[in-house]
């Protein structure tokens, strides 16, 4: 189906007048709950005014007009708005349109054609023309097509859900598809049963009921189960054609009432009036609470294509489960107009539109019986009045049939294409001289005609009877009849209720199904033994099993601002995975001097449980597990100092109620004066790397970094494994570690400020913990030593006391401050590196031997 | 009811609570799929299910939402409490302890949803009557206690379960109807889409929309 195929379908949504300039087939709306799915957009012209419509088809390319259904309608007025962007990742196939319109606002995206140039300056033309009048359109055309909830709730039924934990579920297509699905069905809860129906067309030129009508309402065996009775002509006088008024409406009803089978009793259907074309509907009281969904509508097609002195009136009911139309119609006059009547035949069809609450509004074709009757005017042509009078007056029809314009356009699927007629055996209906039997004999002397005709369409129905009666003469015009015997699906309410269900059961179920679905190879990731500093990675693997894509995202669980603990890493944390692929996601441990603070005091552990959230779905829990080795990196000094074994060797229990009482317990009697970990680098260093060149200055190993970790966790009686650089860093990185600082971050702005005076910086040192102070001048003391060397090892005083500068006075990680300025923190810095400088350029071992 | 639009009304939102084992995750398969599973694996997260079902006339979708039973995973699933129209809380008549943890997981659900939260209480596996450890009036006594609705059923045999399904959801109705329920608080665990209505004009439901995509 190409591209102008598929616009004239799109036209037939609209009335002719409406006319669709521009379409284009493959948008895509963005709305967080409509599915994006293929949509059109189409622009439609009514006279000076444009609009741009949104339209879902239920499948696609669109078969019919029915297939399609109004979404949004964006009028173009001078509030509407149009931009145009491409799409980042995919500027040169993908553009995005940005319209908007009054309060509505829509992101559609489409692809990159031929077509959406053409589509693009047509929208611009509209918008150019609305600026140019100086007043705004109204657009009352528009109204008719104001979005029902009907077609809002179908692109809601399909949205896909958006929010994590409290989300709601995907959503098929479920009215629809449990429609199609039940009528696929049918015959499974439905038996059938016939039924007599008698059609009646009958123009009565002007007259009032002055006959008696049984002649032609009660001529058969047994009454019909329905009457459709279709009159044309009622009235022509001038009120009845301008303002639709007429007393022969009432009188022609009561008539009929009158004249129908007595042997049964009937109950009006729906009746309708438009001009002088009426259709009544009467049924069985019997059968008439099978009779649901009644609604009727008319179109006129007379003078402008609207008045009602031509046209037709239909009404349509749900009989059972079958679906039954009747039009009644008076088609355009005037021998050489044949091709007129076939043009109104289309506009009945296309303008017909029964609207019900709640359902795509119907036309004359969706219905499962139709019968159509009335004065449909197609006369004989090219046959001379007399030949057919005389041939007439013979009943011998057929030659004269031949030149039937309603045979003829009829055969050639002009009009009524898919509608049976049944053969006519009755003397043309029309035109008589009122009162008699006799043909016209005024001046015109036209030609006799079948005007008045039945068709009906259906595959199970059977005409019975076919015949006019023209002993009914007091019109210009013989009235007509039909009988047919039509089969009725009849529901069986228990099959009913049974597959009603089952179909139920079966997209609950199919609806299940598409609920995401994946296949996580592990949801228990030990990590087994996590040790300081040592990264740790695992991976599992995420398989979509399910049919459609599926997007996860790791959500955080109830009053958490992470996803998960800080010393684990996820990636990635989010993405899309395709049916049938798979995705491996990294889970890596590190524990850094945070984390380890926290394991040693017992506050954090190494277990976490994430969530693994699919969107649309269902959570899946992934427990990380493992154990930290204790280390003495990430203890406080007053800890390490008490330890007078390994940490290894320390039970877990002891050293969490050690790390949580440290405040009170710093007591004088600690096991050393400084702790044992920071004894044995610095010594090591002492004794064998005073002289080492670059000391600390040039980095250490990373593996040589984590055997000394090893050595000093385990209390190895082995010399200090790795090169003096290596230990050198350890110290920093043991220094750096430790819960506070050696000077605890509540003096730190009392020493920055009293980094200028060597006394007072001295006077904070005396009045620090003894453990403390122990510590800072026992390093201080090294580090004087180690400048003794400096011409081997490279040391300056500056560079020692900005490197231990920033340690013994480390910032608190916890104070939420304000973002230093650099040029703030450089003199922070400097006044950290200068109150360290006092100690290493004084003597000071006065202090070390007070008390 | 031949042609009327199937379209639903409400979504109620459940939750599926109680100790490993009981059967949570196969009394919510035989709701939705009316099949027992007899190899059910356990649930490791939270798994869920649809289903629309009808009650006074009105279409009701519900979202069912079954939690993992394992003690260790209880402080995750606490997450999945809030905004719960039902709460099915299962044990098995077959092990009491499942039926001594009760308490505990009515104080979470009390704690956690709110009180217009319909509780309805489940003593599953009743067609293993042979190994009953919990008996009926017992069981019934410590319902009516709190104020639960309850039954025993059998995710095996189906019985009572759709029953415990509608109950909880007519329960659910009735407060909306006696306007318990309030509709407008975020949490109700109750969605209500609006009945049919035409609409104005280009009312677009996207006037309040910034065209996310
Ligand atoms: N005989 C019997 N067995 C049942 C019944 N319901 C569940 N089971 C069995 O009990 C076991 C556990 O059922 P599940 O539904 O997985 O239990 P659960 O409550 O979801 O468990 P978790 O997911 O771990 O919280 C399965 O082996 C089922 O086959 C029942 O009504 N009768
Ligand atoms: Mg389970």
């Amino acid at each position: 189906m190409n591209h102008d195929e598929i616009k004239v379908v799109v036209q037939e949504k609209f009335l002719s007048s409406e006319r669709v300039t521009a379409l284009l087939c493959d948008a895509k709306v963005f709305h967080p709950e409509w599915v994006k799915k293929d949509r059109l957009l189409a622009i439609v012209e009514y006279g000076d005014e444009k609009a741009v419509f949104c339209l879902f088809s239920s499948c696609y390319p669109p078969k019919t007009f029915t297939d399609l259904s109004i979404e949004i309608i964006l009028p173009i007025d001078n509030s509407f708005k149009c931009e145009i962007d491409n799409k980042p990742s995919d500027p040169e196939a993908i553009l995005y349109l940005n319209l908007q319109s009054r309060l509505s606002k829509y992101k559609f995206e489409i692809q990159m054609t031929p077509r959406v140039d053409n589509f693009v300056d047509d929208l611009f033309r509209g918008i150019e023309a609305v600026n140019k009048i100086p007043t705004q359109p109204e657009f009352v055309w528009l109204k008719k097509y104001s979005v029902k909830n009907d077609d809002q709730t179908i692109a809601e039924s399909i949205m896909l859900p958006k929010s994590n934990m409290h989300n709601t579920a995907p959503v098929a297509i479920r009215e629809s598809l449990i429609k199609r699905k039940m009528s696929d069905k049918e015959l499974e809860y439905t038996f059938t049963k016939n039924f007599t129906v008698f059609c009646g067309t009958w123009n009565v030129n002007d007259k009032s009921p002055v006959i008696p009508l049984k002649g032609w309402l009660s001529v058969d065996q047994e009454p019909p189960d329905i009457y459709a009775i279709g009159f044309q002509e009622l009235d022509l006088s001038k009120e009845t054609f301008l303002f639709d008024q007429t007393m022969r409406e009432d009188e022609w009803y009561c008539a009929v009432l009158n004249y129908i089978d007595k042997r049964a009793k009937y109950i009006k259907v729906e009746k309708v009036r438009l001009v002088g074309m009426l259709l009544i509907v009467l049924i069985k009281e019997k059968h008439f609470q099978n009779v649901r969904n009644v609604i009727c509508d008319t179109v006129g097609t007379g003078i402008m294509g609207k008045m009602g002195n031509k046209g037709g009136v239909a009404i349509r009911f749900d009989f059972h489960n079958t679906s039954i139309c009747f039009v009644n119609s008076h088609l355009a006059a005037h021998v050489e107009e044949f091709e007129r009547r076939n043009q109104d035949f289309r506009d009945i069809c296309n303008r017909t539109r029964f609207v019900q609450i709640d359902q795509q509004p119907k036309s004359i074709k969706d219905h499962d019986h139709i019968y159509w009757l009335g004065d449909l005017n197609y006369r004989i042509t090219e046959m001379d009045p007399i030949t057919v009078k005389k041939l007439v007056s013979e009943n011998n029809f057929k030659p004269v049939l031949e030149w039937d314009q309603l045979k003829q356009q009829h055969n050639n699927k002009n009009v009524f294409s898919g509608y049976t007629e049944g053969p006519i055996t009755f003397k043309p209906t029309y035109k008589y001289d009122p009162g008699t039997d006799n043909w016209d004999s005024s001046e015109k002397h036209r030609a006799p005609a079948w005007c008045d005709r039945i068709f009906w369409k259906g595959d199970t129905i059977t005409q019975l009877a076919y015949r006019s009666h023209p002993s009914l003469n007091i019109s210009d015009h013989k009235p007509v009849s039909a009988i047919f015997s039509s089969r009725i699906k009849i529901i069986d309410e228990e099959k009913y209720r049974r597959v009603y269900e089952e179909v139920i059961k079966q997209l609950d179920k199919l609806e299940n199904e598409l609920i995401p679905q994946v296949k996580v190879d592990i949801t228990e990731v030990d990590f087994g033994t996590v040790k300081y500093l040592e990264l740790q990675v695992r991976t599992i693997t995420i398989k979509n099993i399910g049919k459609l894509p599926v997007e996860f995202e790791f959500i955080n669980k109830l009053d958490e601002t992470q996803f998960c603990k800080e010393w684990l890493i996820v990636e990635p944390y989010k993405k899309c995975i395709c049916a049938d692929e798979t995705c491996e996601i990294q889970l890596k441990v590190l524990i850094n001097k945070t984390s380890a603070c926290k394991m040693n005091a017992g506050t954090d552990k190494l277990y976490d449980i994430l969530v693994l959230h699919l969107y649309g779905g269902k959570d899946i829990f992934i427990t990380v597990n493992g154990t930290y080795q204790r280390s003495c990196f990430g203890c406080s000094i007053e800890v390490l100092v008490k330890l007078n074994m390994p940490i290894r060797e320390v039970p877990v229990g002891k050293l969490i109620e050690l790390e949580n009482k440290r405040d009170q317990a710093v007591s004088n009697q600690s096991t050393y004066s400084i702790p044992k970990e920071i004894w044995f680098l610095v010594d090591h260093i002492y004794l064998h790397g005073l002289k080492e060149p670059n000391l600390f200055e040039q980095p250490g190993l990373h593996s040589e970094v984590l055997q000394i970790r090893d050595w000093l966790d385990s209390g190895s009686i082995d010399p200090i494994p790795g090169s003096i650089h290596s230990v050198a860093e350890a110290l920093l990185l043991l220094l750096e570690s430790t819960v506070d600082p050696i000077i605890p971050y509540n003096l730190q702005s009392i020493c920055l400020k009293a980094s200028a005076n060597y006394l007072q910086c001295r006077q904070i040192i005396m009045e620090l913990p003894e453990f403390r102070k122990n510590v800072f001048l026992y390093l201080c003391e090294f580090l004087q030593e180690a400048l003794q060397h400096s011409s081997e090892n490279g040391l300056d005083s500056k560079t020692l006391s900005t490197l231990f500068g920033a340690i013994f006075l480390r910032d608190n990680p916890n104070l939420v401050q304000e973002p230093q300025s650099r040029i703030n923190k450089q003199i922070i810095d400097k006044k950290k590196a200068q109150f360290v400088y006092h100690f290493l350029v004084n003597d000071h071992s006065d202090l070390m031997f007070s008390r | 009811m031949t042609s009327g639009p199937y379209n639903y009304s409400y979504i109620f939102k459940y939750i599926i609570i109680g100790d490993m084992g009981v059967g949570k995750s196969c009394l919510l398969h035989q709701f939705t799929e009316k099949k027992f599973m007899a190899d059910c694996p356990h649930t490791i997260g939270v798994e869920f299910g649809t289903r629309i079902i009808e009650v006074a006339g009105q279409k009701i979708k519900l979202q069912i939402w079954d939690t993992a039973g394992q003690e260790r995973f209880r402080a995750v699933t606490r997450s999945y409490y809030r905004g719960a129209a039902g709460a099915l809380m299962v044990y098995d008549i077959t092990r009491r302890s499942t039926y001594n943890h009760l308490s505990s997981w009515l104080t979470d659900t009390r704690n956690l949803t709110n009180p217009s939260t319909v509780i309805f209480l489940i003593g599953n596996k009743s067609d293993l009557d042979g190994k009953r450890d919990v008996t009926y009036e017992e069981a019934k006594q410590f319902a009516d206690e709190n104020g639960l609705m309850f039954v025993e059923a059998s995710a095996k045999t189906g019985q009572n379960v759709e029953e415990a399904f509608l109950e909880t959801a007519k329960k659910i109705y009735q407060s909306i109807q006696d306007g318990r329920l309030d509709l407008n608080a975020a949490e109700s665990g109750v969605q209500h889409k609006p009945a049919a209505s035409a609409r104005p004009l280009a009312a677009a439901p996207a006037s309040n929309n910034n065209c996310a995509c």
